[in-house]
């Protein structure tokens, strides 16, 4: 567990223990807004996905906000944590396979609405089987591979035949057809963002075929933070799942400059043994730099260069090597927001530029 | 964390839950022995790196099984006090500590346990010196000597013997002596390549001694090698402790590592099979990190990681083998350290049945 200092309410930011992870609530809050608000116009709700930051009080601004509709998890674990913290409509967007597993999943439906992705018949037969045994109803959707390579059905027949079982199919209710999140790699060099509507298209394909042999489809959800915009304008989408948006990254602004970076580390400069170079005192474990390394923020001629386990390495060049003592402070933007949050166990909640409480990142570590 | 899973001793492993942190605690046990039969009879000794495992049950292990100093080294100051509070009596913390605060609680755990911290500055052994003093506390100082990290420490000897001589003489400081960390550039098996290179670096370490001996200052400590220079820098004389952490839980980036087995692992399921000679897993970047590249699939021959996502692993099947939704797979990390910062949890298994459930009660300690 993170130990940190419980400083008191209103403490200056840059006076706070570190690393910190530090949540600036009035960027939060404006990223809330500009996302929600995309959605006024569309026929989309928007499904906000938590996992990237497991917190709870970030959730529930989400879901406050227009347009919203429940959340989205990643793991039977972190469904657990958001419906004991009042959440009662989660789709846990992930195969759930396991006997254990299932049985947890039901014993949430007692209280909760919950769905969950499905791609094979076995597992589809295992959900029923077990949701009978507990006396609630799964919501199930079928997951379609609509290029992403990972999991789900492939589009058109083999999926109509598992949208076909899952009507048929007792204790369980067909909600629709489901894609995951595009997995094509993201440089920097390269800004673009994936196509969403050429993957959404044989999802439409496959609805369209159900619809004209009577089986009706009640929903496509499309998993696209990146493409949210895109995504709220096609004919067909009902929900769109987006992470990241509240809080940004730095891969996420490079791509979506209409949206801040509100969560950023505080860290101490430990050493500054040439003029070249200074150390601080967050590593990989307390910026999550495994696709990507932190940014440095707001010291011109720092860069951040290197994460060994404890330390953060930047290079100075020009004014900075003058700059950075023991003790300053310095900003860095994480390259990917859950590999960082998932190091942590509270974000800093600041409000300019003062604390304004530790908000616990409850389904942190919750993989399981 | 106290909702995060914790199996009954002696489940089954093909019943646990995944994806879970597991230790193979007869490599564990293995890698422990490797180092108390090494350093028994030596007088060079190990200080097993918390950092590592962040888990006092598995310091107070090796200690109990010998050739260690009797205490740990730790990477942080919370790290520090989980250990001291975990019943370790003596912690090296191995980063220079510089905020106030934090130097405060240094000098409040110097009540309850030796601590030596590594320093590099007349500026920051002032500050130690006056928050020591005024506690009425002692803090045993190493001076942290940079050879080849690119990271933190003095840069030449020259440096170092004015540092020392200034710490010598402050008040609540004790020189205790020096400390140096390095990395293998190119990685070895053979022992005899591993011991020109280890030798070549630590003989910087030796002459700093030397050049403080020569200055009337007297080095009790000399703190340096690791899990790759396990055999040598224990070797050389003058060299008083040894700083290992990889060599516990292990990864495929130290296999050249031979003397010791993979203990730590995560345990995951497949969770689809979308496509033939395609596997899914639950364990993705998340759970398992990615440091240092996909993690090694154990005792699964043909099964290969080919990218891990953020809460997926996707392997390759080769035809001879095959791969079921819900069988289980162990996957070795790239990177040992960063696996176990994101879980609250080791379970020891022995025997294919959980033994040992610990809790990794440092993680999150960043600062």
């Amino acid at each position: 567990m993170e130990r940190p200092i419980f400083q008191p309410l209103g403490t200056p930011a840059l006076e706070l223990d570190t690393p910190a992870l530090v949540v600036d609530l009035d960027l939060m809050e404006q990223n809330i807004q500009v996302v929600h608000s995309v959605f006024d116009d569309s026929n989309a709700v928007l499904r906000p996905h938590v996992s990237c930051h497991g917190c709870p009080n970030i959730a529930r601004a989400q879901v406050a906000a227009r347009n919203a509709q429940g959340i989205a998890v990643s793991t039977v674990g972190e469904a657990e944590v958001f419906c004991q913290a009042g959440f009662t409509d989660v789709f846990v967007a992930n195969q759930v396979v396991t006997r254990p597993k299932i049985r947890r999943l039901c014993a949430l439906a007692h209280s909760a609405a919950i769905a969950v992705a499905v791609d094979n018949s076995d597992n589809l037969a295992l959900l029923s089987s077990l949701a009978a045994e507990a006396g609630v109803t799964l919501g199930l959707w079928v997951e379609l591979d609509a290029g992403q390579a990972r999991c789900g059905v492939a589009p058109g027949s083999d999926a109509v035949d598992l949208a076909r079982a899952v009507v048929a199919a007792d204790s369980v209710e067909f909600r629709g057809l489901t894609i995951s999140e595009p997995t094509s790699p993201l440089s920097d060099s390269d800004l673009s963002t994936p196509d969403i509507a050429g993957l959404v298209q044989p999802v439409l394909e496959t609805a369209r075929w159900l619809e004209q042999t009577s089986t009706p489809v009640p929903g496509i959800s499309i998993a696209a933070s990146y493409d949210y915009i895109q995504a709220s304008a096609i004919g067909g989408v009902t929900e769109v799942q987006a992470s990241v948006y509240p809080l940004g990254d730095h891969q996420f602004c490079r791509r979506r400059r209409e949206l801040s970076r509100a969560a950023r580390i505080l860290a101490s400069v430990l050493s500054h043994p040439v003029p070249h170079r200074a150390v601080v005192d967050a590593g990989h474990k307390a910026t999550g730099p495994d696709l990507g390394v932190a940014f440095a923020e707001g010291i011109p001629g720092a860069v951040a260069a290197r994460f060994s386990a404890e330390h953060g390495i930047l290079d100075l060049v020009g004014p900075a090597t003058a700059r950075l003592h023991p003790n300053d402070k310095i900003w860095l933007t994480p390259y990917n927001l859950s590999l960082c949050v998932n190091q942590y166990d509270y974000f800093r909640a600041v409000r300019h530029g003062r604390l304004e409480g530790f908000w616990p990142i409850a389904s942190r570590g919750r993989f399981d | 964390m106290d909702q995060s899973y914790r199996p009954p001793v002696g489940t089954p492993v093909e019943d646990l839950d995944t994806p879970c942190l597991v230790l193979d605690l007869d490599a564990l046990d293995h890698n422990m022995d490797v180092m108390a039969d090494y350093y028994r009879d030596r007088s060079s000794k190990l200080r097993g790196h918390s950092k590592n495992h962040k888990t006092p049950a598995i310091a107070t292990r090796q200690i109990r099984r010998g050739g260690t100093v009797g205490g740990v080294c730790a990477a942080k100051v919370s790290e520090a006090e989980v250990m001291v509070h975990g019943g370790i009596p003596s912690v090296l913390v191995t980063s220079e500590i510089v905020a106030p605060s934090k130097i405060e609680r240094l000098c409040a755990l110097a009540r309850q346990a030796e601590v030596i911290v590594a320093c590099e500055s007349e500026a920051n052994a002032s500050d130690l010196s006056r928050a020591a003093a005024s506690q009425g506390v002692e803090l045993g100082v190493l001076i942290e000597q940079e050879t080849g990290l690119l990271r933190c420490g003095v840069q030449d000897p020259g440096q170092g013997v004015t540092l020392a001589r200034r710490i010598s003489e402050l008040p609540g400081l004790a020189f205790r002596g020096i400390m140096s960390h390095q990395m293998m550039a190119q990685p070895s098996s053979d022992r005899e390549e591993r011991a020109i290179e280890g030798r070549r670096i630590i003989q910087g370490v030796i002459d700093f001694k030397d050049a403080l001996e020569s200055a009337g200052l007297p080095v009790e400590i000399v703190s340096t090698g690791e899990t790759w220079s396990y055999d040598i820098a224990g070797e050389i004389p003058g060299v008083t402790e040894i700083q290992g952490g990889t060599y516990l839980l292990m990864e495929t980036a130290y296999s050249y590592m031979e003397d010791f087995q993979f203990a730590g692992r995560v345990l995951s399921t497949i969770i689809s099979t979308p496509r033939e000679g395609v596997a899914v897993g639950d364990a993705g970047i998340r759970a398992v990190g990615a440091m240092k590249g996909v993690p090694a699939v154990a005792d699964r021959p043909g099964v290969v990681c080919e990218r891990l996502d953020l809460d997926h692993a996707v392997f390759r099947v080769g035809p001879e083998t095959s791969l079921r939704v819900g069988d289980q797979l162990s996957l070795i990390p790239g990177q040992q350290d960063a696996m176990v910062s994101r879980w609250d949890r080791f379970i020891g298994l022995r025997n294919g049945k959980v033994e040992e459930v610990w809790d990794i009660t440092a993680r999150g300690c960043h600062s």
